[in-house]
């Protein structure tokens, strides 16, 4: 435990969108790209508002779809520009290409998501595959669940994404509905303090400026592009280190832990957070907003004896291997929440599932892992729904799995 | 305590894009005013609905801890909607008749999800008792509260400051100092913005809501049967589902309450010439055996682009949603007595009140 100062923040009623962008006037950025679609439009919207009002200086510039806007960014980036963007669902998937090539060319674009289902059929609501798609292509993803969240996360986007040891873009993903238009109270700390936090925006030698001949991107062929990949997948992991810098610093700079506040108590560790898990028989996993349901039905079942605990999925790549290992090798049965699925893969089961038990492998004693897939398409995940999933983890303590994966709520199967 | 306890609801009922902003900032100071008064507090909109679309019925909520933590407080509100709310402000008159916010649930009734002994609280220039023959029954006591006001309308996602946001809070004060009370609101208004007529604004509407306490059955029937959705092995496969026949119309989707005003017909200035029911949007015009065309209110939004194209002066018009108390066609009205009809459609269009202009509207 560091020493922590004791700093006057500022209590402000905002949602998970406006706690982005008033973030990202924290951070300074100089180039916003954007493109309306629910739920992230009110970033932009917001954004704007900040620049109208004289409280941030940045170019404004509304791409004319969703594959310029991130190639806007792209190319900021490349010139030395802190730049914010974003999208949501089909908008998301829309920039594919260009979100890709972000990456590649490691520009430290950070980019919202405001997690959407994928069209058809239309829904505004949260469901996590529109940010899954970029999980193996070498972004940095975190997932929020609450503003306070958001806001911190953002800023900690600038500084590890921006770190020349890293030098890869930063997805934030955020439910929609639940988080980007629900206001919660936000503690900003005084503005002056990020300058000890986020240093300016540094490319060194990799930065394209007329003085500075480099050529970004050229065809290459069989020649080197397992070089490429290879330099980063080592810069993602070496993002794990620069992350666990970033937290302590914030908490230094800003007298609390990222996700931390006088109400909320976040455990120092950036990656995942546990909860009541000590002595968990039974072990939820999640991502995203789902966490407080869950908490609520965590206490409540515990004042009834059950031993439940949970560890939130924070940062989702690099994913936390070794948290997962530590925090769960002790469990009987881990219940996988997913708001997300993966049509054909193994046991029909949701991505996080499928990453909890690739974790476990190599255990020699592993614990039962359980899926639940649920809250597609902005459904509800209920504290009641968390309490069904907490009793039928405790059914399979002793019994083997014959059924690994449940479909929570969904009209037709027994829930 | 129970479960239903431990969050205070307040629901504000808004129409979408003239009320949005005000909807937001009513929730606002509700969350700050508990907030002074020690309470963990947050506010959301009803994701579902469509704030961004003229006139359609949308839902705001804020949230109160009650004896919990503000981290409790977000689990428990992480919902689309609460089960049942405390106080439900109405922001609008004409949404006493029912919400029908989205295509999947029917017509609602505007206090489906109020608690035993809840409040609610809406922005009329009616008398109480009119309003009264407006509210569906419970089968509980409650309180009805009427801030005599015009209902605050704003063009597209702008704020009309006129002090509406005030004399709510204010009327929410007296009827449920539980949520917030009038010292605190007081306390938080003056910080907000320094201006004596806010703050006396908050006091009249604190001394002046009327209110009243609406009997155990006290109301009209309002039959709300919600439909029943399908499973996922009895739907069609690949996003599909089955169009309404050609002729008839969508049983399951009507959006008649999404209307703050409709139009009139006058049948005797009518040439037939059938541009309504060429250009109305919604196909609520329905052509009669003598080449008249009807209106089907029921299905009618009230968005006036009949108005607007209809070519004789004075034949359609628009007038105000709130002077009627059921969806009677005007057709069936004008063949039982003709001098009848065009008395009523006389005084109706003198009572027209001014909306705030919105191009499209038919003004």
């Amino acid at each position: 435990m560091t020493e922590t100062r004791k700093i006057i923040e500022r209590e402000v009623l905002m949602n998970g969108t406006q706690a982005v962008a008033n973030a990202a006037m924290y951070a300074d950025v100089d180039v916003v790209a954007a493109y309306p679609i629910r739920p992230y439009t009110e970033v932009m919207d917001t954004i704007s508002k900040l620049i109208a009002d004289g409280e941030l200086d940045a170019e404004f510039i509304v791409a004319e779809g969703e594959h310029g806007q991130f190639e806007t960014v792209k190319h900021a980036s490349l010139v030395g520009a802190r730049t914010l963007v974003g999208s949501s669902g089909v908008g998301w998937l829309y920039a594919m290409e260009a979100i890709v090539v972000t990456a590649t060319d490691r520009a430290p674009v950070v980019a919202i998501i405001g997690n959407r289902a994928l069209d058809d059929p239309g829904a505004y609501g949260v469901e996590h595959n529109d940010a899954m798609m970029v999980r193996d292509v070498g972004w940095l993803l975190a997932w929020v669940d609450t503003a306070q969240e958001a806001f911190d996360t953002t800023l900690i986007a600038y500084r590890v994404g921006e770190d020349p040891r890293v030098l890869v873009p930063v997805g934030i993903s955020m439910d929609g509905g639940f988080l980007t238009h629900s206001e919660q109270i936000v503690r900003l700390p005084p503005k002056e303090l990020v300058k000890d936090f986020l240093p300016p925006y540094n490319r060194g030698k990799y930065l394209v400026h007329p003085d500075n001949p480099i050529t970004v991107a050229p065809q290459v062929n069989e020649d080197w592009v397992m070089e490429i990949r290879r330099q980063h997948d080592e810069a993602v992991e070496r993002a794990r280190g620069v992350i666990v810098e970033a937290y302590e610093s914030f908490k230094k700079v800003f007298g609390r832990y990222p996700g931390s506040t006088s109400e909320i108590e976040m455990p120092e560790n950036p990656f995942v957070e546990p909860f009541m898990i000590d002595d968990a028989e039974i072990v939820l996993i999640g991502m995203g907003t789902v966490s407080k349901p869950m908490k609520v039905a965590i206490k409540k079942m515990r004042n009834q004896g059950y031993k439940v605990g949970m560890l939130r999925i924070r940062w989702f790549r690099p994913f936390p291997t070794q948290d997962v290992i530590k925090y769960l090798s002790q469990a009987k049965v881990v219940c996988v929440i997913d708001r997300d699925y993966s049509i054909g893969s193994p046991n029909r089961g949701g991505v996080i599932y499928h990453e909890i038990r690739s974790s476990l492998y190599d255990l020699d004693q592993r614990p039962k892992v359980l899926n639940f897939i649920g809250g597609l398409g902005g459904r509800e995940i209920t504290i009641q729904d968390v309490e069904k999933i907490i009793k039928i983890g405790y059914e399979h303590r002793d019994t083997p799995i014959t059924k690994p994966v449940y479909w929570v709520g969904v009209r037709g199967d027994p829930w | 305590m129970k479960t239903e306890d431990e969050v205070k609801y307040v629901e504000i009922v808004y129409r979408g894009i003239f009320q949005k902003r005000l909807a937001k900032y009513i929730a606002e100071g509700i969350v700050y005013t508990a907030r002074e008064m020690g309470k963990p507090a947050l506010s959301f909109g009803r994701y579902g609905d469509s704030p961004e679309r003229n006139g359609v019925p949308a839902k705001y909520y804020v949230g109160i801890g009650n004896g919990i933590g503000e981290e409790d407080l977000i689990g428990y509100s992480t919902r689309v909607e609460p089960d049942l709310v405390d106080v439900i402000v109405v922001l609008d008159d004409t949404l006493l008749k029912g919400v029908e916010s989205w295509a999947w649930q029917g017509v609602q009734p505007i206090n489906l999800k109020l608690k035993a002994n809840g409040t609610m609280i809406v922005t009329s220039t009616k008398r109480m008792d009119e309003l009264v023959k407006m509210v569906p029954k419970k089968d509980f006591e409650w309180t009805f509260g009427v801030i005599k006001t015009e209902p605050s309308f704003s063009g597209l996602w702008a704020f009309k400051d006129d002090l509406t946001m005030e004399k709510v809070w204010g009327a929410i004060a007296k009827l449920r100092p539980d949520i917030i009370d009038i010292d605190h609101l007081v306390k938080y208004v003056s910080k907000k913005q320094s201006s004596d007529k806010r703050i006396s604004a908050v006091k009249e509407a604190f001394s002046s809501v009327d209110y009243r306490t609406i009997r155990k059955g006290e109301g009209i029937d309002f039959i709300y049967n919600p439909p029943r959705l399908l499973t996922w092995q009895e739907m069609l496969e690949g996003t599909v589902v089955p169009a309404v026949p050609r002729g008839k119309r969508n049983e399951q989707f009507k959006r008649g309450t999404t209307k703050f005003e409709r139009p009139t017909v006058d049948f005797d200035t009518c040439i037939k010439c059938k541009l309504c029911w060429i250009y109305c949007p919604d196909e609520c015009f329905d052509e009669t055996p003598d080449g008249y065309y009807d209106i089907a209110y029921d299905y009618c939004v009230g968005c006036g682009i009949c108005a607007e194209v209809c070519p004789v002066k004075d034949c359609i018009v628009m007038v105000d949603e709130s002077m009627f108390t059921d969806y009677r066609r005007p057709y069936e009205m004008w063949k039982e007595n003709k001098v009848k009809y065009k008395e009523w459609l006389k005084e109706v269009r003198n009572a027209r009140k001014e909306r705030v202009y919105v191009p499209g509207l038919g003004r």
